[in-house]
């Protein structure tokens, strides 16, 4: 059961995701012991919502990519420890949203199901397994560019693609995340989305995001295979991916199903520090 | 400012880039703040306001202006066809030497 949250929503008059955040927002309270942050009040007078949201950790319900409830949190510096898109939920159970402000039939059976899931969710807050950590043993090639310092890992088995991310491979497994140059150009990171564990990845598709006040970053996996893991410390403490991407801001452990054809397009440390080197230069990060 | 290449293959044999559905997007323009390769262009006088102006610079993967489009109106193309497609590029590139 999803307890004990100041819950932020949309609260968009203009669009059917809006209104369904906002109904959803409000039976989260009434069903549940989670409090109620007003988006429109909130942003003219934070004082009156302080205790809620310094008290509570923080449920974020946007209406749609726009993303205002995520970007008024950031705004307000609170860390968001869970996140609801009412867009990307309607995808996922084959809902379809229309232009109409007042919520019909699909709409309230869209919020039926998203309380059915949060009721019946589990809390998550599991501590990450140690056991991972004694295969650190990278070393570090940086390079700074004004305040900022990029680093990249020069051990042979971390393979890069060109979209900043790597995979540490080992045997049939792969750790992946996103390096230096993303976590530096986000900024502070606030949210992370991880893939799905037992979901099958292409290689260079989705396996997750990353949102900061700044921007959103899918990651794309440098690897196909299946989630086994993720690291769920992030939910806690995305930060570690600004205090390291390579070890403590991991994203997610795959099992690789076709590493020998996926090679082909990933590159090595030579490589890809001379691209993160060149990025950097020309957008004077 | 873009890449002239991706993996070793020259950047506009890939297709990769975002299509506006013009149906959906309002011109909110946050693509256009967003994105800073500046693959898309606003034409403030014209009917239609915004365009996909460099799409050689769109970075080949990259799907993140989609990702904060509000009115979800941009898509791209198959990650895993372009993903074949670069590799028989990059084989055909190999036997010709």
């Amino acid at each position: 059961m999803v307890e004990n949250y100041a819950v932020l929503p949309c609260n968009g008059l203009d669009k059917c995701a809006g209104a369904i955040s906002r109904e959803l927002a409000i039976k989260l309270c009434e069903n549940a012991k989670n409090e109620i942050i007003c988006p429109v009040f909130y942003r003219v007078s934070e004082a009156k919502y302080n205790k809620i949201a310094s008290g509570h950790p923080l449920l974020v319900i946007d209406g749609c990519q726009t993303r205002c409830a995520s970007k008024l949190a950031a705004e307000k510096n609170l860390k968001i420890s869970r996140k609801i898109t009412i867009t990307e939920e309607a995808k996922n159970n084959n809902v379809e949203l229309k232009n109409n402000l007042r919520l019909l039939e699909n709409e309230n059976t869209l919020i039926e199901i998203i309380m059915n899931g949060l009721i019946n969710a589990e809390d998550r807050v599991t501590p990450i397994s140690d056991e991972i950590n004694v295969l650190y043993n990278f070393e570090y090639e940086t390079f700074q560019n004004g305040k900022f310092i990029f680093r990249v890992p020069k051990n042979p088995e971390i393979y890069f693609n060109e979209n900043d991310c790597w995979a540490y491979v080992i045997g049939n497994r792969a750790r992946i995340g996103v390096t230096d140059f993303v976590q530096q150009n986000l900024s502070d990171i606030l949210y992370v989305t991880p893939p799905d564990i037992g979901a099958g990845i292409d290689q260079f598709g989705e396996v997750g995001e990353i949102e900061s006040s700044k921007s959103v970053f899918e990651i794309v996996s440098p690897v196909s295979g299946k989630v086994i893991s993720i690291n769920e410390t992030l939910e806690q403490k995305p930060e570690l991916i600004n205090e390291n991407p390579y070890e403590s801001g991991w994203i997610a452990e795959l099992e690789l199903t076709d590493f020998e054809s996926d090679k082909e397009l990933l590159i090595g440390f030579d490589k890809y520090f001379e691209i993160m080197k060149k990025k950097v230069e020309d957008f004077n990060v | 400012m873009s890449e002239t290449t991706f993996m070793g293959v020259e950047r506009d044999k890939i297709d990769w880039k975002p299509t506006i559905d013009y149906t959906k997007c309002d011109y909110c323009m946050e693509c256009v703040k967003f994105c800073p390769h500046k693959v898309f262009e606003i034409r403030e006088s014209e009917e239609i306001k915004l365009i996909v102006r460099n799409p050689n610079n769109c970075v080949v993967f990259c799907r993140a202006c989609s990702k904060i489009c509000g009115p979800d109106a941009l898509s791209f193309p198959d990650k895993n066809s372009t993903t074949q497609r670069i590799k028989e590029i990059r084989k055909e590139m190999e036997s010709n030497g």
